[in-house]
């Protein structure tokens, strides 16, 4: 093995004597940082000498090494000397021990978990109380929407739901088709053993029309209407939820239920394509879903994706309002439109579900 | 000022007849300079002019379309493998925005190189990300997330990480962009502390005037419509005694002659 760069030997008067030989930069540091500590275990020397006459390179590592042994001579009170150190190191020396003597302290540590807890209430608490008050808000400005509807700017409510509702039909349509047709097969395969596979018409037909298109119609939105909020909001301050969130909630609250319209008419078509592949007529399908849903069904799904439409879009508006300056800052809010936008929707539709089970929908 | 002298026969970068483009168009053509140990080099010119382009070949984003750039004498276009990270290894970047990664504190920013190339002992590399940092003048701050900076103190703090492994050469994309000349003053003092006292060789790409006649030892001019070098030298010369018009307007800060 070579020689390293740092050896040490006692001297006559009890102190310890570390030579280098060499150059002390980043890559040759470590080993000799190492071997300076367990030389100094080793001898628990009285004093420290450091010969650095055959000392070749020095970078800030080197330095860092020089000054780390000086504090641990000082901190026992014990002389440290540096012998033949090259003035140009000597300098590098001075420029980084200025500061050696003031080292910042740790940040306090984690909280415990019950001060996590804590805190995460208060953030919740916090953001229910700006929910509340933002709905509050959104209430007033439809209201004075609805008195002065020449105030609305319906030239942004227009772009919006081309935006988010027409631009957003294709994937609705398709996602709703692949619905159906998987819900279509999953449920046909058990229902077979049973001789109830025409009930796969009133499955399909019930599900997707007062559950899954609503559903599945908000849920595109919450991922689509976020971006352009914030485009639209970051570039405008001027009373931002009359201005900017009542268009989007009225653009919302048309194109919501046109297009689970659409999600539930292709989901059934899904159904139809599987229902036709287990030979069973076209015919037999419609009579069997037209008298599973009843009228009373879709308006159900209907009124329900008016509220999601509502609660998408608000939601999209208010995290768009509450999105900081800089880089980061977008993707975060986007996210978290998207999450909370989500929670509040299935929130709702199991509101939905309990009221409709009351009013024997 | 006071201005350092040079050893002026040894350069520690050397480009030639470099040509960089894209798509087949070209944006800069044919530039030769030198840059020497220790000095502030500043690569000025218009905006789009390819300076910042220009910046990221040096630092071997980017592969030219012609011509040679010779870091401590190796080629860094035609460099391969442990040859290439060899010469990434003495230069360090801050970038335009810093670049600090956001999950970590301002130390554990800068400690990241050392822990991933280097065999020290955790104590020494804690020591030594404090120590740079402290040099940038953000000890205090070394516990604080980059998003709890301000925009001036993230790019100390990418500074200090471009330092972590003491490289000889830092190049510095728009160091004052961004910045209130305040901040921008300070950030130039640190520049020149840092050349002075640890002979760093500084790449600086910037159009801020104040800042290029308080850095720079030298400048080139980079120009949009001969893409290339228009002017070569210190700024004061430049500005007073440069025998192209354009070059002497950009200094004195007036509007464009029509012709």
């Amino acid at each position: 093995m070579a020689q390293g760069v740092l050896e040490g030997h006692p001297s006559s008067d009890g102190a310890l004597i570390l030579s280098i030989n060499g150059s002390l930069d980043t890559t040759s540091t470590g080993q000799a940082w190492r071997r300076a500590l367990q030389l100094i275990t080793e001898h628990q020397p009285k004093g420290l000498i450091v010969d650095a006459s055959r000392l070749t390179y020095c970078d800030g590592a080197g330095a860092a090494l020089l000054l780390e042994l000086r504090r641990r001579q000082e901190s026992r009170r014990q002389p440290y000397e540096i012998q033949s150190l090259d003035p140009a190191y000597r300098a590098l020396l001075d420029l980084y021990g200025r500061w050696d003597a003031q080292r910042p302290e740790p940040l306090a540590p984690a909280d415990s978990p019950v001060e996590q807890i804590g805190r995460a209430t208060v953030a919740v608490w916090r953001d229910v109380v700006v929910l509340i008050a933002f709905v509050g808000q959104l209430s007033s400005a439809l209201a004075s929407a609805a008195r002065r509807p020449g105030l609305v700017r319906w030239k942004d409510a227009l772009l919006t739901a081309e935006l988010a509702g027409v631009n957003a039909l294709p994937i609705i349509m398709l996602l709703g088709f692949l619905l159906g047709l998987i819900m279509a097969f999953q449920s046909a395969i058990p229902m077979r053993q049973f001789g109830a596979d025409i009930y796969v018409a009133n499955l399909i037909g019930l599900s997707m029309l007062r559950e899954l298109g609503p559903l599945l119609t908000a849920i595109i939105l919450a991922g689509r209407s976020v971006s352009e909020e914030i485009d639209a909001l970051t570039t405008m301050g001027l009373e931002p939820v009359r201005f900017l969130v009542v268009p989007r909630v009225i653009a919302a609250v048309a194109m919501t239920p046109l297009l689970s319209v659409f999600a539930g008419l292709l989901g059934l078509i899904g159904g139809a394509v599987v229902m036709l592949s287990l030979g069973f007529p076209l015919v037999t399908y419609i009579i069997q879903v037209k008298s599973a849903v009843t009228v009373g069904d879709l308006i159900g799904g209907l009124s329900k994706s008016f509220v999601f439409g509502i609660v998408v879009a608000a939601i999209g508006c208010l995290r768009g309002l509450q999105t900081k300056s800089g880089a980061g800052a977008v993707g975060e809010s986007t996210t978290r439109a998207v999450v909370s936008g989500l929670v509040l929707i299935t929130v709702v539709d199991g509101i939905f579900a309990v009221v409709f089970y009351c009013l024997g929908i | 000022m006071v201005r350092r002298e040079f050893n002026h026969q040894v350069p520690i970068i050397t480009v030639r007849h470099f040509t960089a483009g894209y798509d087949g168009h070209v944006l800069l053509r044919d530039l030769s300079f030198d840059i020497y140990p220790g000095e502030v080099f500043v690569i000025l010119g218009g905006s789009g002019c390819g300076k910042s382009t220009l910046l990221k070949h040096m630092i071997g984003l980017y592969q030219p379309l012609k011509g040679s750039i010779h870091i401590e004498g190796k080629d860094i276009v035609t460099a391969q493998g442990q040859q290439r990270l060899g010469i990434l290894a003495r230069i360090g970047v801050m970038y335009q925005q810093g670049a600090l990664f956001g999950s970590m504190t301002l130390l554990e920013n800068v400690r990241l190189p050392l822990e991933e190339y280097t065999d020290l002992p955790g104590e020494a590399i804690d020591r030594i990300a404090l120590m740079k940092l402290q040099l940038v003048g953000l000890g205090p701050a070394a516990y604080k997330l980059p998003d709890e900076i301000s925009g001036g103190m993230r790019k100390r703090a990418a500074i200090a990480r471009a330092m972590a492994l003491d490289p000889p050469i830092l190049f510095l994309d728009e160091p004052s962009a961004g910045l209130d000349p305040i901040t921008s003053a300070e950030l130039d003092q640190l520049i020149i502390g840092l050349a002075t006292h640890l002979n760093i060789t500084f790449v600086v790409v910037t159009h801020e005037l104040p800042s290029i006649e308080t850095i720079a030892d030298r400048v080139i001019m980079l120009d949009k419509r001969t893409q290339g070098i228009i002017a070569e030298g210190r700024p004061q010369e430049l500005r007073d005694h440069s025998k192209n018009l354009w070059v002497r307007q950009f200094f004195n800060r007036q509007v464009e002659a029509v012709g």
